[in-house]
Order: structure tokens, then C-alpha cells, then sequence
């Protein structure tokens, strides 16, 4: 978002701040072969499949090598053959396409499944319904991470629906669903794990992570949430970045040194791999 | 050779194309239990799948499963329903080849049938072709004939982005040949003539042959040539110069309205025609700018006797 506002690329950027830990966590329990769509928002889904920040930046800048040609936006850019398939459509439609993965998995007879994220705001649009009676009903493997950071864009959820979690809308479709607490990677992954052997043994699954959005909705939006102040204050003290961190440091894996430095050392890298890859224009 | 009808020509395309191609799916409702009995029986019901009444998603999930390298029929039971995966439609399929810089292909068929003529009324007797005719990457098949309707299937297959499949239903029972080999998405030159050349698509191109016929009994023998276009998107518009520079008169035949689809596109593709290859201005007889009522829709709609009359016109 800072290159943004420094003019250094003309992309909307969707920040997801906050909710790191769920993409994140979610791919790390992935195996070879099974595919994600991530949403505009899942920035992270990108990382966790492996694909390079130089990559990614390339669809942001139109570099020559751009392996897209920078014709989607930069947010749904895709590597399909990585296992990261594009989500580009409009909010909802990208979780049908997902169940047209675990479809293709299914009648393959592959042991892969196929991974949607997306945001609470997705509950209002039909498609989640069709894809999640569709999957039930044919007992896809398909895994639907809902990023739950209980906003749509400047709405708070209660504004626009009765229930916080999306679980008890997901269960009567056939979904196995957990809730999952979206700032704690370890949750996440174990729930990932588990959604995975749930999925390939003939249930798809619902995770409902549980988060919230502590940056802007996207860089062009710039809404006000007024009241907010002690949210963002919980949310900070829940960071799943910090979590994390305390979590190394507690078990004696790093040592709060060693967490400072690895964070100089990527802020670099990644200032290094923007420079690395303008130079390419 | 032996003739079949459209609405046969159609399930042997699928039955062919469901033969030769083991990762190709069908998505519609109510399938293995009736319409597609014997191909469910034959192939299974992991390959022709019953899905609930979610249009939306199941053109989705057709772009899925093509990223992962299938081949896709999804059967939608009217034309109408088109509104219901518009969105699908252009969002999710249309783009998908263009967005991934063509390293994912949706060789999708969206199989769309006009049901003019049963009674469904305004919410059902749609022909809703040219709402889509703006959008890139989406081919458009509205065939004319049998040979047209089996050909146009098995090449939509082929090709890297989707294809909306207007069949008319109003011609299910028309029969003739199939041509031995697959035309590429070339029109069709259906009845040659010198003297006056119409163009139609679809249930249209089957009402110019029959005009040509009706024209050749009433001493116009020889005069009419027809141009079923087949494809209307992309649209061949070689044999449709070709064809109108030869005759120097146009009819274009179309059942929607005039704001709209191949008639009007065609009628300005004329243009790049060389001066002076028109005896005069080509002609568009087009369906009524309203919605068809249930209870007759042919007064609204090109019928034998208003094509005959106007190509009798430009024929004097």
C-alpha cells in the first residue's frame, strides 16, 4: 500500500493485516497437487503456496516476465500450475469454481483437494449457497476457509446479519465445519489438517476463522469504522504475527533478538526484491 | 447417406464427444434419470452429473473443472435462464482465458435451448442470444441444421474459451445430412442462388431455406442463396461478403429485435464491401421490439410468408 501511495504501482490493494495466520496456516497444511483460490483480500494464500514476492510483483508492476502479462489485477493473480488458480470473478463466484476443482479431483479419482477463502461480507451472495448445497450433496473435497473478520467493508456484521459465525448456515448443507480462531497459525493449521483428510474422506468442509480486519478495506476505499479504537487495541494484543513469535520465544525455538532481526532481514528483502524487479522495466 | 434430425444430431454430438473425450462432464438436472439416460447408464454418474437448480454455480463449477483440464458440458433447461448465469457466464468463464494469459482454457458448452412455441410465455420463450454478443472470448453457436447443430457441438469442444449453444428447439425435428468433416465454424451455403443472398442464423436460417424453396416454385428458381451462419460469433463473414458481392441484394433474417446481434453486425460487415457491390441497400427483417405473449408469439416473429414476401420484394 506504501509503493501505492508512493505511486510506484496503480493497483488497489486489499490489506490483511491481521489475518495472516489463516492463509497462511491453511497452506502450510496443504499437499502437492491440491489448489487454492484465494480472494482479493488473500494475499497470504500466494506466499503460502510458494510464489515468490518477486513473482508477485511482477504482476504489479508488467514487467516483461510477468508470467500473467499483469491482465488480471494483482490481487487475483494466479499460477495455476503452482496451485494457486485465479478467484477472479465477482464475491461468491470463485467458491463455485472451487467446487469445480474438488469436482474434477473427485471424477479423477485424485487424493487433492481444493481450497476457497473468503470473507464473512460472502454470505450474502448466492453462489456460497449453491456451492455449499452443490458440495454436500456431492460430497466434494472441497474446503471453504471463511477469513470471518466480522466486517463488510464499513459495516459491522450485526448491521447485516444474525449470527457472527457462518457455521450454523454451512451445517445443514452437510459441511463438517470447526470453529477455527483465525489469529493462532497453530489452530489453523491443525484445522487445516483435519479439514483435508475430512474433505478427501468424503465430507467437504467449512472452517470458520475468526479474526479481524485491522488495516483499511482496500487502499482506494479508505472508510471510517468509528469506535473502533478498543478492537483495534484487542486486536493488536491478538496479532497472529506477535502469537506466533511468543508462542518460539515460550518454547525456546527464537529468542526475541532472533524474531527482530528475521523481520529487518525480510523487510529488506522484500524493498530489495521491488527494486529487483522495477529494474526489469 | 442417412438423415437425422436436429435435436438427434445434438445427442450424438454429446454421445461422440462423451466417447472420445474421457474427462469431459455434463452438469444439468434431472439427467441420468431421463434426459440422459443411456449416457448415464454408459458412463456413469460421476460423468453425467444431476445437479440442485443452481445455474450459477454450475457454470462456476464448469470453470473449474476446466482448470484442472477438463471439458465441460453444462445443459441449462431453457434459454432464459441464461439471466440466472449471466454472471458466471461473462465473469467467470468468458474471462478465464484471457485473465490467465491463456495458461488455463475453458473449453465449456453452455448448452442453451430456445423454447419459443410450447407455451412457456415471456419468462420462457427467450431466444436472449444477442445479450451476450459484446462480450469477448465468448463464442456463440446458433445453428441452423442438423449437420450444423452436430458440428458446431464438436467444435465448441475444441476451442479454448466457452461456448453458448443456442439450439432451437423449434426446429428439433427438422432432419438432413451430416457433413462428413467438421467445418471449423465456417457458414454454411445452404442453398445457392445468384440474384439475392439471405442470412440467418438458427431457426431463421431454417426459415431462409424454406423461403428459397417456396421462391424456387414461384419462378424464382436458382435466385436464392442462403447463408447459415452456424457461428454468429465469431462470425464468418468471408462467406457472407463473398455471398452478398455475388448476388448484390441482402436479406438478413433475424428473430431478436433490431438493437442487436447478427443482424445488425452483419448488415455493417457489408460495408467492407467494395462500392457499388449492392444494387441496393440490404434489408433487416427482424422480430417486434416487445416481449412474445403466451399465447401466440409468431405475429411477432419473421415467419415463412413476411421472408418470402420480402425477398420477393428485392427480387423484383
Amino acid at each position: 500500500m506504501r509503493w501505492e501511495h508512493e505511486k510506484k504501482h496503480p493497483a488497489q490493494t486489499f490489506p490483511s493485516k491481521g489475518q495472516e495466520a489463516i492463509a497462511i496456516g491453511t497452506c502450510l497444511a496443504l499437499e502437492q497437487g491440491d489448489d487454492v483460490l484465494p480472494s482479493f483480500r488473500t494475499r497470504g494464500a500466494m506466499i503460502g503456496m510458494g510464489i515468490g514476492i518477486e513473482e508477485q510483483l511482477r504482476e504489479f508492476l508488467h514487467t516483461p516476465s510477468a508470467v500473467g502479462d499483469a491482465r488480471d489485477a494483482p490481487h487475483h493473480a494466479s499460477w495455476p500450475e503452482r496451485g494457486v488458480m485465479p478467484g477472479s470473478t465477482m464475491i461468491g463466484g470463485h467458491l463455485a469454481m472451487a467446487a469445480g476443482v474438488a469436482l474434477a479431483n473427485q471424477t479423477d479419482g485424485a487424493s487433492n483437494v481444493s481450497v476457497a477463502f473468503f470473507g464473512d461480507g460472502t454470505l450474502g451472495s448466492g453462489d456460497l449457497h449453491e456451492t455449499m448445497h452443490i458440495a454436500g450433496s456431492w460430497r466434494l473435497p472441497l474446503i471453504l476457509v471463511c477469513e470471518n473478520n466480522g466486517w463488510e467493508m464499513a459495516t459491522p456484521w450485526p448491521k447485516v446479519r444474525q449470527q457472527r459465525s457462518l457455521i450454523p448456515y454451512a451445517e445443514p448443507f452437510g459441511l463438517a465445519s470447526r470453529q477455527v480462531d483465525g489469529n493462532d497459525a497453530m489452530d489453523v493449521y491443525q484445522s487445516a489438517r483435519w479439514a483435508r483428510a475430512t474433505a478427501l474422506g468424503g465430507q467437504p468442509v467449512f472452517l470458520d476463522c475468526l479474526t479481524f480486519r485491522m488495516g483499511l478495506y482496500s487502499s482506494h476505499f479508505g472508510e471510517v469504522r468509528p469506535g473502533i479504537e478498543n478492537d483495534l487495541a484487542e486486536a493488536a494484543k491478538r496479532d497472529p504475527l506477535k502469537r506466533l513469535g511468543d508462542w518460539l520465544i515460550s518454547n525456546g525455538m527464537a529468542s526475541a533478538d532472533d524474531l527482530a532481526r528475521l523481520q529487518r532481514v525480510e523487510e529488506r528483502r522484500i524493498e530489495a526484491a521491488f527494486a529487483h524487479v522495477a529494474a526489469e522495466l | 447417406m442417412s438423415l437425422i434430425n436436429y435435436r438427434d444430431a445434438v445427442g450424438k454430438a454429446l454421445q461422440d464427444s462423451m466417447r472420445e473425450e474421457p474427462r469431459l462432464i455434463v452438469i444439468g438436472q434431472n439427467l441420468a434419470a431421463h434426459a440422459l439416460k443411456p449416457l448415464a447408464e454408459t458412463y456413469g454418474l460421476d460423468r453425467v452429473r444431476d445437479c440442485s437448480i443452481s445455474e450459477s454455480a454450475m457454470v462456476g463449477m464448469a470453470v473449474g473443472a476446466a482448470m484442472k483440464g477438463m471439458k465441460v458440458v453444462v445443459m441449462i433447461a431453457y434459454a432464459d435462464i441464461a439471466t440466472v448465469c449471466h454472471m458466471a457466464i461473462v465473469q467467470s468463464a468468458a474471462k478465464l482465458h484471457y485473465l490467465t494469459n491463456g495458461r488455463l482454457h475453458c473449453p465449456v458448452i453452455i448448452r442453451l435451448p430456445i423454447a419459443r412455441f410450447r407455451g412457456h410465455g415471456p419468462e420462457g420463450n427467450e431466444v436472449g442470444v444477442s445479450w451476450f454478443y459484446n462480450v469477448p472470448d465468448l463464442n456463440i453457436a446458433m445453428p441452423g441444421s442438423p449437420s450444423q447443430a452436430y458440428w458446431s457441438f464438436r467444435e465448441a469442444l475444441t476451442r479454448p474459451t466457452p461456448t453458448l449453444f443456442f439450439e432451437d428447439r423449434s426446429i428439433h425435428l427438422r432432419a438432413g445430412e451430416l457433413a462428413a468433416n467438421n467445418p471449423g465454424g465456417r457458414a454454411a451455403i445452404t442453398r445457392a442462388g445468384e440474384r439475392l443472398t439471405i442470412i440467418g442464423a438458427g431457426r431463421a436460417a431454417a426459415l431462409a431455406e424454406d423461403a428459397a424453396d417456396e421462391l424456387s416454385k414461384r419462378g424464382f428458381g436458382g435466385a436464392v442463396e442462403v447463408v447459415s451462419l452456424g457461428f454468429i460469433k465469431p462470425c464468418d463473414t468471408e462467406t457472407v461478403l463473398n455471398s452478398a458481392g455475388k448476388t448484390g441484394r441482402v436479406l438478413i433474417v433475424q428473430d431478436e429485435p433490431e438493437w442487436a446481434g447478427y443482424a445488425p453486425y452483419v448488415r455493417c460487415a457489408l460495408d467492407r464491401l467494395p462500392p457499388g457491390s449492392l444494387a441496393m441497400a440490404p434489408r433487416m427483417l427482424v422480430g417486434a421490439d416487445q416481449y412474445l405473449p403466451y399465447w401466440d408469439e409468431r405475429p411477432f416473429l419473421p415467419s415463412l410468408e413476411n421472408v418470402v414476401s420480402a425477398a420477393t420484394e428485392l427480387l423484383k
